[in-house]
C-alpha cells in the first residue's frame, strides 16, 4: 500500500483549532502524509485535494457552519468528478442534524471526545479501500 | 473502554500529583514551606502594592464583581431582547458577542458572510445595529464590553461610542471596555493571515484616542483567555499576558505624542480564563496581580498607583465544556466561577452548559447569571478579602506560578517580544505541543474528564439547544440594502476618504472612524480601508478576508 495522503482543513472562520491539531499529529504519527491547509473555503480545499491527489479529505468544525460548508464541498467534488475521495468530518454537529452527515455524503463522523486509536484505524481502512 | 492506571507503590492513587499545568503538588504543605515568606513584600494589604491580595481594600464587602454575560444572537433585535432578559435577571454589565461575519469585518451583503451570519453571536455591521441593540437599556448606568476581536476594534468601538453620544451621554462619561487586542489570538492561528503590524497600530490608536477623549473607557482588554483556550497552560497564560501588554504599551510610548504610562495604562484591562484546576487558577490570579505591579514599577517606572493595578474580567474556560453529558458543564462552570471569585475578579462571564454545542439558550444563559448570584448571595465567600491568603499550599503555588510565568515572559522577550513570537510561528508551535501533551494525558487516562474518558454513558441526555434563525441572512441583507439606499452617501464617501487619508498618513484613525460611523458607514467599508488594504503573508486564507492578497 502506498503512503496514505490526507488533506486536513478547518472551514471558513472557525478558529477553534485544538481538535484538528491533535488529528494532524495522530495521522502523522500513524505514518500518513498530512497536507494541512488551515482555515479554508470549500473551493480551495477541493482544488488542493485534486492537485495533491490525496486519499482522504478530513475537515474539522467546532462551529455551527460545518455542515453548510461540507455540503458545498461535496457538491464541488461531484462537479469535478472526484466523488471517490472520501470526506471525513470531525467536530460538533447539533444532535438533530446528525442525519445530514449521511445525506451530504460524509463517510465518517468523529464527535468531540472520539477515541484516537479508532480514528487512526478508520483512516487507514478508508485509504485502503480507496487505493484498492 | 475506560483505561486503568496501575497503582503506585506509595499506596496513593497516583505516582505523581500535579496541577493541570504540570506543577508538582506535595502531599502536605507546612510552615516549613513558608520559610522564605515575607508578608509585606509578597502580599501586603489588599489595595496596596504588590496587590497580591486584591486591587481594593475592601473588595466584595463594598462592591460585588460585575455579572457580565457575553451575549449576542441573530440580529440586533433578538439581542436587545436577550440583554433585557439578562438585565431583568440581575446582570450588572453587558458584553456584545459579535457573529463570525462581523468579527472578520464583513457586511451581511458580502459573499464572505454567506454562512457566517449569526454564527457565534449577533451581526454588528453599522451603528444602526447598536441603536437597536441598546434601545431601552440603561447604558448611562451600567457598562458594556464591546468584544470585536482585533480586525474591527476601532469601528465597533466607534459604533458603540457614537450610539451612546447620540443618546446624549457625553464621551467623557461613557463607561465600558473594548476587547480586541491583536495579541489575544496569538498562537490560536497562523498570524501570517493577518497584517499584524497594522492591527497593533490600530489598537494603539484606540488607546491613545481614548486617553484624550473617553477617559472612562477601557480601550483594550488583553485577552489571555483566547490563547489559554487554544492550549497554553496557566503560567504561560499570565506570562503571555504581560508580554502582550508590553507590545501595546511600547507601541503607544514610541509615538511620543504626549502620553506617559501613568496617563493611559490605568485604563488597560485584562481578560483571564478560569480553568478546571481550582487552586492553580486562584494562585494564577493572585500571581499575575503581583507581577503586573512589579512590571509597571521596574520596567516602566510607573508612579500612579492605578497604573500598577491589574483589573480583570474572567470567563470560565469554554474548552473544558464537554459535548457529552452537557448538564455537567454547569457544575464545571460553577467551580471555575468560585475560583475567579476567590482570585479577586472584577467582572465575570460564566459559560453556559450548552456551549459545547451551540450559543446559549435563554434558559442556560439565565442559569449562568444565577450561578454567579448564588456565589454572591449565598456562600458568604464575599465576607472577607482574599480568604486563602496564608494557606501554605496557595502561597506556594502562587510563588511557583509567578516563577514559571516570569520564565515564560523572559523567554518571549528574549525572542523579540510578543509580536515576534506570534509572527515567527514560535507561539503556535508551542501551544500545539501543549495541546498534544494534554490530549495524550486524556488518551492515557492520566487526566480524567467525566463523561469523556471515565464515567461515560451510552447515550447523552437530550437538552434543548439554540439554532440561528433560518431567515436571518435575508433580513440582514434587506436591512443593509435599505441602509445603503437611505443614508447620505456623499457624506459617507467624504468620511471614508478622510479615513483613508488618516490611515495612510499615520495619524490617529479614530476621529475619522467616528465621523464615518456617524454617517452610517458600514463595518466592511471601514475594514476595507483599515485592514484589507494591508498585505499579509498568507494569500489564500479566508480568515480576515485576506484571500487574494499577496504580501
Amino acid at each position: 500500500m502506498e503512503k496514505i495522503k490526507v488533506l486536513t482543513a478547518k472551514l471558513g472562520f472557525d478558529i477553534h483549532s485544538r481538535g484538528i491539531t491533535v488529528v494532524n499529529r495522530l495521522l502523522r504519527d500513524t505514518g500518513m502524509e498530512v497536507v494541512y491547509l488551515g482555515n479554508q473555503y470549500p473551493e480551495t480545499i477541493v482544488a488542493a485535494a485534486l492537485d495533491e491527489d490525496v486519499d482522504i479529505i478530513a475537515i474539522g468544525s467546532l462551529s455551527s457552519t460545518g455542515l453548510d460548508y461540507a455540503q458545498k464541498l461535496m457538491n464541488l467534488l461531484k462537479e469535478k468528478n472526484a466523488e471517490d475521495i472520501p470526506v471525513v468530518f470531525g467536530g460538533i454537529v447539533a444532535p438533530d442534524e446528525i442525519h445530514r452527515l449521511k445525506e451530504i455524503g460524509l463517510v465518517s463522523y468523529f464527535p468531540p471526545g472520539s477515541d484516537l486509536d479508532e480514528m487512526a484505524k478508520a483512516f487507514t481502512d478508508l485509504a485502503a479501500q480507496k487505493q484498492k | 473502554m475506560e483505561k486503568k492506571i496501575e497503582k503506585p507503590k506509595s499506596g496513593e492513587r497516583k505516582e505523581k500529583f500535579t496541577t493541570n499545568s504540570g506543577i508538582p503538588v506535595k502531599r502536605l504543605y507546612t510552615p516549613e514551606d513558608m520559610a522564605a515568606f515575607d508578608y509585606d513584600k509578597d502580599l501586603g494589604l489588599p489595595g496596596e502594592e504588590p496587590y497580591t491580595r486584591g486591587i481594593h481594600s475592601s473588595m466584595y464587602r463594598k462592591r460585588l464583581w460585575t455579572i457580565r454575560q457575553f451575549s449576542g444572537l441573530n440580529s440586533a433585535y433578538e439581542t436587545n431582547k436577550r440583554f433585557k432578559l439578562l438585565y431583568k435577571s440581575g446582570s450588572t454589565g453587558f458584553a456584545i458577542a459579535a457573529d463570525n461575519a462581523s468579527i472578520m469585518g464583513f457586511d451581511p451583503d458580502s459573499p464572505d458572510s454567506d454562512v457566517e451570519l449569526g454564527v457565534g453571536g449577533v451581526n454588528v455591521s453599522s451603528i444602526q445595529d447598536l441603536e437597536i441593540m441598546f434601545d431601552g437599556l440603561p447604558i448611562d448606568k451600567i457598562s458594556t464590553a464591546v468584544i470585536p476581536v482585533m480586525t474591527t476594534t476601532c469601528p465597533h468601538t466607534a459604533m458603540y461610542l457614537a450610539m451612546a453620544e447620540n443618546k446624549g451621554i457625553p464621551l467623557a462619561k461613557i463607561n465600558g471596555t473594548t476587547e480586541g487586542d491583536p495579541c489575544s489570538l496569538g498562537g490560536c492561528f497562523d498570524t501570517a493571515t493577518v497584517p499584524l503590524k497594522q492591527m497593533t497600530r490600530l489598537c494603539a490608536d484606540l488607546v491613545e484616542w481614548c486617553a484624550f477623549n473617553v477617559p472612562k473607557w477601557n480601550p483594550v482588554s488583553f485577552t489571555s483567555y483566547n490563547y489559554r483556550e487554544a492550549g497554553v497552560n496557566a503560567y504561560q497564560e499570565i506570562g503571555g499576558l504581560l508580554s502582550s501588554a508590553v507590545l501595546i504599551i511600547d507601541e503607544v510610548l514610541k509615538r511620543d505624542r504626549g502620553l506617559t504610562v501613568d496617563d493611559f495604562v490605568p485604563r488597560l484591562a485584562f481578560h483571564l480564563s478560569a480553568h478546571n484546576d481550582f487552586f492553580e487558577e486562584i494562585a494564577k490570579m493572585r500571581a499575575v496581580r503581583r507581577m503586573w505591579a512589579h512590571l509597571m514599577t521596574e520596567r516602566y517606572k510607573a508612579k500612579n498607583p492605578k497604573t500598577k493595578i491589574l483589573r480583570f474580567h474572567v470567563q470560565t474556560a469554554g474548552s473544558t465544556l464537554t459535548y457529552q453529558q452537557p448538564l455537567n458543564n454547569a457544575i464545571r462552570a460553577s467551580y471555575q466561577s468560585l475560583a475567579a471569585a476567590l482570585g479577586g475578579v472584577q467582572s465575570l462571564h460564566v459559560c453556559s452548559y450548552d456551549e459545547a454545542i451551540c450559543n446559549p439558550t435563554e434558559e442556560s444563559a439565565i442559569l449562568s447569571v444565577r450561578t454567579q448570584q448564588i456565589i454572591q448571595e449565598e456562600t458568604n465567600i464575599t465576607n472577607t478579602v482574599d480568604p486563602l491568603a496564608g494557606s501554605y499550599f496557595v502561597e506556594n503555588l502562587t510563588n511557583e506560578l509567578e516563577k514559571r510565568a516570569w520564565e515564560f515572559y523572559h523567554e518571549i522577550e528574549e525572542l523579540g517580544g510578543w509580536g515576534e513570537v506570534m509572527d515567527s510561528g514560535w507561539l503556535i508551535n508551542h501551544r500545539e505541543g501543549e495541546i498534544c501533551a494534554q490530549e495524550d494525558q486524556i488518551h492515557s487516562g492520566e487526566r480524567r474528564v467525566v463523561g469523556v474518558n471515565c464515567h461515560k454513558e451510552e447515550k447523552n441526555p437530550d437538552i434543548e439547544y439554540f439554532k440561528v434563525d433560518k431567515g436571518l441572512n435575508d433580513k440582514l441583507r434587506e436591512r443593509m440594502a435599505k441602509l445603503r439606499k437611505e443614508r447620505d452617501n456623499a457624506k459617507v464617501e467624504d468620511a471614508l476618504a478622510e479615513l483613508a487619508e488618516a490611515d495612510s498618513s499615520g495619524a490617529n484613525v479614530m476621529p475619522a472612524i467616528m465621523k464615518a460611523t456617524k454617517a452610517y458607514a458600514t463595518l466592511g467599508e471601514m475594514v476595507d480601508i483599515t485592514i484589507r488594504r494591508y498585505p499579509c503573508k498568507a494569500s489564500s486564507s479566508p480568515i480576515y478576508g485576506m484571500k487574494g492578497m499577496i504580501g
